[in-house]
């Protein structure tokens, strides 16, 4: 009885089943991340869109954002906003990550209470693109309100972390643990709809960095006077 | 509204300090707090104060009145632009052309009543064909009535002494057995015109359907101001929200009527006077896009509230319009974009500016200018930015052009561990450099940058300071700039 033939298999009968050892398939609209490699490993096989996604990362700036450039740059119809980013944005780098500077809006915030409801106002306007929100210390309760206002539009949500917060619970459906790694970023699976991972996953990231520029000759020379330099080096 | 002689003194939002009002020595009204301390009507002043030492007894004031009646008006004018005011404080709005636009009647009916309980009244709500018809059901709290059949039945079971012109001849009516509208509509007319008068006829008419009714529109002053009294001293400014929902509510009907938005509005906070005389505080709102809608104005005002720190209790509030539009409809369109259109966007944005401060609330504005802390330049939201002139500050190449995702505020020196810049690790350089030379007419930069690794992998961009000039063997400067996100 248990296990015939016949029986339609779980993921079958509903699209909310699966099992243990499958990847979930989303319901929710998904955006591609641009990493055919990351995007096998998450249910939907994208960034799920009107979610708390939650990335912990173990400093700023190792990498995050070149993570999410693919679906930043997707998502820059519509406005992206930077809520309390750890330092001033590049509005330069970011456009050179595919970001209009028209697009962005920066939002900075003088207590947590600010930042909170400056993020829900956000996430239930539902005009813009994508929220990103780093924050050190975050309530249980906050982030599951934040979580329910993600939830009323189609805004893609990164909550930015410190590591150490893996250890709290938290209702995302799916956080991820970022880690520098030569050449690229270590991604731990801290949860997600699907098989538990233990081993990281490693993503190379192109650095956007080219040495396009001539060595520079390293001893600093004097400034030239008038009429010092010879003819033969000015031509 | 029944509740009218009693919520001019104490508005149903005010916390109830057991009013009671008076009209020639005799309780006319009295709030739930007196009511239950067992005040009732037509009780004496002393015994009202024995019951309730503490009740704060006032004198009907009729002049209160008229002016709550006509800020209702005002505020019902949003709903439709004929408004009349009738006898024993009552309002006729003949909403026949505003159903379609506000969803039907029920949906209407909803709306005026949570227009009422903003402005601070309790009423009761009737509809009917006629407007005699639906004032004598609002008077006998009977609903509403839909067809004229129906209205009919329903006026033919009225007791007789609810019209005005009857009250004086009710125990006539009584002595005949005439007890309600019905049988008053049986009577030979010659008769009842020659004992009870004319008023009364023409009354029964109009309530029946049977004679046109003529009012007097009531019509929008041309100039908005609109103030209140507070009956308490507020001591906190989230507490005046109520009263300016009130006023919103008001400048929301006179807009409405005029057809015009409103850009700027003006929310005065009156003070007591004490020994000085203190200005009233003055909360300015400035929209981007006129807007005539109550419930962004009512968000931001809240967010406003919340920031203002009052130095002596409100007294009184008053609320101004100084710039106006016409109105402008929105253009609905056929299929609406799932991500909300440019007006959610405004309005979020302004909402933002309220709570967070218009210097929290940034975009970016890339300047044409070599050294990267001038080229990364925020400037505030609400400033008009044309889309070329950002274009045309951009550097042509950016795509190729290494600059970090985030730039710190202020360069951190390096310490130098064996000849090599140290942060957490020791750096390890793993670009060519870029030479930025800059700024000869301000600040003058001259540095060469490099990306540099840390040994977790981490891309740090750092310069290191030239000092022109300098020897060679002068220990070179290293500052940390910025973040590779």
């Amino acid at each position: 009885m248990a296990c015939s033939p016949h029986t339609a298999a779980p993921e079958d009968l509903h699209p909310s089943l699966w099992r243990a050892s499958q990847l979930a398939h989303s319901n929710a609209r998904c955006v591609d991340t641009g990493h055919p490699t990351l995007s096998r490993q998450l249910p939907g096989g994208g960034w799920p869109t009107g979610t708390l996604i939650d990335l912990l990362l173990q400093q700023p700036g190792i990498g995050e954002m070149r993570l999410l450039r693919p679906a930043l740059a997707a998502a820059a119809s519509r406005r992206i906003v930077l809520l309390q980013p750890p330092h001033p944005p590049q509005a330069l780098a970011l456009a050179a990550l595919g970001v209009p500077p028209s697009q962005l809006i920066w939002l900075r915030a003088g207590r947590g209470a600010d930042a909170l409801w400056a993020a829900e106002q956000v996430l239930r306007s539902g005009s813009c693109g994508a929220l990103l929100f780093w924050t050190n210390h975050v309530r249980g309760e906050s982030l599951r309100r934040l979580h329910l206002a993600a939830q009323c539009g189609e805004t893609l949500f990164f909550m930015m972390r410190p590591l150490a917060s893996a250890q709290d619970s938290s209702p995302a459906p799916l956080r991820l643990s970022l880690r520098p790694a030569a050449g690229g970023l270590d991604i731990g699976f801290v949860k997600r709809r699907g098989p538990q991972r233990d081993a990281p996953l490693f993503l190379p990231l192109t650095p956007s960095l080219l040495q396009r520029h001539a060595t520079v000759d390293r001893p600093v020379f004097a400034p030239a006077s008038a009429r010092g330099l010879q003819p033969e080096l000015v031509n | 509204m029944p509740q009218l002689a009693l919520e001019v003194f104490s508005p149903n939002w005010s916390t109830d300090a057991g009013c009671v009002v008076l009209e020639q020595e005799r309780v006319l009204a009295a709030s739930p707090l007196a009511r239950a301390a067992g005040v009732q009507i037509g009780m004496r002043r002393g015994g009202v104060l024995m019951l309730m030492p503490e009740a704060r007894i006032v004198e009907r004031s009729l002049e209160r009145e008229a002016e709550a009646l006509h800020a209702v008006a005002m505020a019902l004018l949003q709903y439709t632009p004929q408004v009349a005011q009738a006898e024993e404080s009552t309002l006729l709005i003949d909403i026949g052309a505003s159903l379609r636009l506000f969803g039907g009647i029920r949906a209407l009916c909803r709306r005026v009543r949570a227009s009422l309980r903003a402005l601070g009244f309790s009423g009761y709500l009737s509809c009917a064909p006629t407007a005699r018809g639906a004032w004598l059901l609002a008077r006998k709290r009977a609903g509403r009535v839909l067809r004229i059949a129906s209205l009919t039945r329903r006026l033919d079971r009225m007791p007789s002494a609810l019209l005005p012109p009857a009250r004086a001849y009710a125990a006539w009516f009584e002595g005949i057995g005439c007890f309600d509208l019905g049988a008053m509509q049986r009577l030979p007319r010659p008769g009842l015109q020659r004992r009870c008068g004319r008023a009364l006829l023409d009354m029964l008419d109009a309530a029946y359907g049977m004679s046109p009714e003529l009012f007097e529109w009531i019509e929008a002053p041309t100039v908005f101001h609109a103030k209140i009294e507070l009956f308490d001293r507020i001591e906190n400014a989230e507490e005046c929200l109520q009263g300016a929902q009130r006023l919103v509510q008001q400048l929301t009907g006179w807009l409405c009527a005029h057809q015009l938005a409103v850009e700027r509005i003006t929310l005065l906070l009156e003070h007591e006077r004490g020994k000085v005389a203190r200005p009233a505080t003055k909360v300015e709102i400035a929209l981007a896009e006129p807007t005539w809608r109550d419930e962004h104005l009512i968000r931001l005002l809240k967010e406003r509230l919340a920031q203002v720190v009052l130095e002596a209790p409100v007294i009184g509030l008053a609320l101004d319009a100084p710039q106006l539009q016409p109105m402008a409809p929105l253009n609905e369109s056929l299929f609406p974009e799932p991500g909300g259109s440019e007006e959610d966007r405004v309005r979020m944005l302004e909402l933002l500016i309220a709570r967070l401060g218009p210097d929290n609330v940034l975009q970016a504005l890339p300047q044409a200018d070599y050294r990267p802390e001038v080229a990364n330049t925020w400037v505030p939201v609400q400033q008009k930015v044309r889309e070329s002139v950002r274009c045309a500050q951009m550097p042509a190449d950016v795509h190729s052009l290494p600059r970090p995702t985030w730039i710190l505020a202020k360069p951190i020196a390096l310490l130098m561990r064996n000849h090599r810049p140290f942060y957490g690790s020791p750096l390890k350089m793993a670009s060519t450099p870029e030479r930025i030379e800059a700024g000869w007419w301000s600040q003058t930069q001259t540095r060469d940058y490099f990306i540099a690794e840390g040994q977790d992998h981490t891309l740090y961009w750092v310069y290191r300071e030239r000092i022109v000039g300098a020897s060679e063997d002068a220990n070179p400067r290293w500052f940390l700039h910025g973040l590779f996100g």
